[in-house]
């Protein structure tokens, strides 16, 4: 017995330095779910999810080489057809195993499973979820997450396309399990994000599709939400709501240990909120800094120091020092073209893929595509080489949104 | 406030975990070389992890925590009854025979009153990894890449969560596992 006690606790230390050496790989890659096992060598691929420009033509998914060394680096070298039109494909995520990815749509409400293992540089199409509406009594899939083995996926709305939106959980294989209803005074939906270390997860706000359907200038500005619900993960339960500026969108949980604080972007207040839990289990939320026009998007660094905001109306990115959430500072600006929106930026933290569209309703862009951004102690700057344009596609432009790298 | 869980395909009333998939079948060989099929199983609530010995990656960790799970059960008086299984399945049974899995268990202190590790024929083995959605890739450096997740199982052989190492408190796990018999109790199951 004894020695199987020493051996135990040998185990155990070297147990539990695995699993902080594993942390410590396992945290480099921000904003995707902690349960995506992580990529743990430079990037070759780069996926775009795009929109036919014109909603005429089947929307696709194209493979960009990101490789340095490749002789092909920079340019478009599959495109995937999902198949069907006027999708509005929006926001993809990868399965907990990263062998496939999930592809929401705003529109149809259509997911598509695509396998990226087989072959990454020419990913498939293995399924294609229809009839959500009917099944899960939401639509507009927006936040494809990865659980171990299932993918949860927030809802911007009811069946018919108004409020209450939810949440809904699959199985990879993609059977639909169950549903997450919201409170009936904070029926609005956009992002999911957990933290496990604290048995947290926390869901922001948007617009149902009824709205975000419209051109911006006929969207209904009161039927926006401007929460964020904190809930304890485990039981699916929510705990806490807050107040923020209005629209807050992407959820991004601190990366550091159990720390109990995390930030969103609220595009209709032009600002960054911060949410904050005390040692009581109680939670509160404050506007954090002022950004630029419209702030669609929102990354972090690897270190957790730095936000990355993408500012849609005013053309630019903001680089934000937060290491001193009471001080935020704004450390370097870019202006990479019009509308800059998605970003992805790499788990090194060095580069970050940038594309220009939002949504077919908002887009003013007269031209689309993806760029690239280089992080170093000075800021960002603008690589001036790499520059994949979208428009010349045999069906004609196309509107490249999400990102994610292989 | 209440849980949130809303409709599902399964009808109303629904339970905190949600039924994720059916358990695969498995005809597998215990550590004690003895033969180990999922219905032998039956009415028990079980925990089943996928590792192999010479892992260097998430294996020791996951073998830990099950440990610890095992602990939390045995604290809670649970390991006394019969109706609680935790399995360990290989990955690589080419190298994982009976004995070495004894020494394994031996290692880490592994009770195996209630605690089996498999191993079996690599066509057996393959087939139960690949029903069980999981997946194995060699490596260059004679490890095998594979994805890390723990299912718990119910006692009608559903599997009703799956954890990995990023969140697998073993209390959680423990409040799981009384759910379930909770709830096989109900279904008057022993």
């Amino acid at each position: 017995m004894k020695t199987y006690l020493k051996y135990r606790w040998t185990w155990l230390g070297a147990g539990v330095l695995g699993g902080v050496l594993f942390a410590g790989v396992a945290a480099a890659e921000t904003c995707l779910s902690p349960f995506v096992k992580r990529l743990d060598k430079p990037e070759q691929f780069l996926y775009v999810f795009c929109v036919d420009a014109a909603a005429k033509n089947n929307d696709f998914l194209i493979v960009i080489d990101v490789n340095p060394e490749s002789v092909k680096y920079g340019t478009i070298i599959h495109q995937l057809d999902l198949g069907s039109s006027g999708n509005e494909t929006h926001h993809f995520g990868f399965t907990d195993d990263r062998t496939h990815i999930w592809g929401c749509s705003l529109i149809s409400s259509r997911i598509f499973i695509i396998d990226v293992t087989a072959e990454p540089a020419k990913p498939r199409l293995v399924k294609v979820i229809e009839d959500l509406p009917a099944k899960t009594g939401l639509t507009g899939p927006h936040s494809p997450y990865a659980l171990p083995g299932r993918m949860l996926i927030s809802f911007l709305g009811g069946k018919n396309g108004g409020l209450p939106a939810g949440l809904a959980e699959f199985n990879n294989d993609g059977k639909f399990l169950r549903t997450l209803d919201l409170p009936q005074d904070a029926p609005y939906m956009y992002d999911v994000a957990i933290k496990p270390a604290i048995n947290r997860m926390v869901t922001s706000s948007f617009t149902p599709l009824e709205n975000y359907r419209k051109p911006l200038a006929q969207m209904d500005l009161k039927n926006f939400g401007k929460e964020l619900l904190v809930w304890d993960f485990h039981e699916r339960k929510v705990i806490a709501k807050l107040t923020t500026g209005l629209a807050p969108l992407e959820c991004r949980w601190s990366l550091q240990g159990k720390a109990n604080f995390g930030f969103t972007n609220c595009a209709l207040d032009d600002s960054i909120w911060v949410w904050e839990g005390n040692d009581n289990g109680a939670y509160m939320a404050r506007k954090l800094c002022t950004t630029g026009k419209l702030p669609a998007d929102l990354r972090q660094s690897p270190d957790d120091r730095y936000l990355f905001v993408s500012c849609f109306g005013s053309n630019e990115i903001q680089q934000w020092d937060v290491s001193d959430r009471k001080a935020p500072k704004l450390t370097s600006t870019i202006a990479p073209g019009v509308q800059p929106n998605m970003m992805h930026l790499t788990g090194d933290g060095k580069r970050m893929y940038i594309t220009n569209s939002l949504l077919s309703t908002l887009d003013r862009a007269p031209t689309f595509w993806v760029r690239l951004a280089h992080v170093g102690p000075d800021g960002m700057k603008m690589d001036p080489f790499f520059n994949v344009d979208l428009t010349k596609f045999p069906t004609g432009p196309a509107r490249g949104h999400d990102m994610l790298l292989y | 406030m209440s849980p949130a869980l809303g409709a599902t395909e399964m009808g109303p009333a629904p339970s905190r975990l949600a039924v994720i998939q059916s358990a695969p079948d498995f005809d597998l060989t215990t550590h004690n070389g003895e033969r180990l099929r999922r219905r032998d199983l039956k009415n028990k609530v079980c925990l089943v992890s996928f590792i192999f010995t010479t892992c260097n990656g998430t294996c020791p960790a996951t073998t830990h925590r099950m440990v610890q799970v095992e602990d939390a059960l045995k604290a809670a008086g649970m390991w006394k009854e019969d109706n609680v299984q935790l399995l360990s399945i290989t990955l690589d049974p080419a190298r994982d025979t009976p004995e070495k899995l004894r020494h394994y268990m031996q290692l880490y202190g592994a009770d195996d009153t209630h605690w089996t590790f498999l191993t079996g024929s690599a066509d057996r083995i393959a087939q139960t990894i690949a029903a069980w959605g999981m997946w194995t890739k060699p490596m260059p450096n004679g490890q095998i890449d594979h994805p890390s997740r723990i299912y718990l199982v119910d006692s009608k052989s559903q599997v009703r969560e799956i954890y990995n190492l990023s969140f697998m408190d073993p209390a959680w796990v423990v409040k799981d596992i009384q759910l379930l018999l909770q709830e096989s109790k109900k279904l008057g199951n022993k």
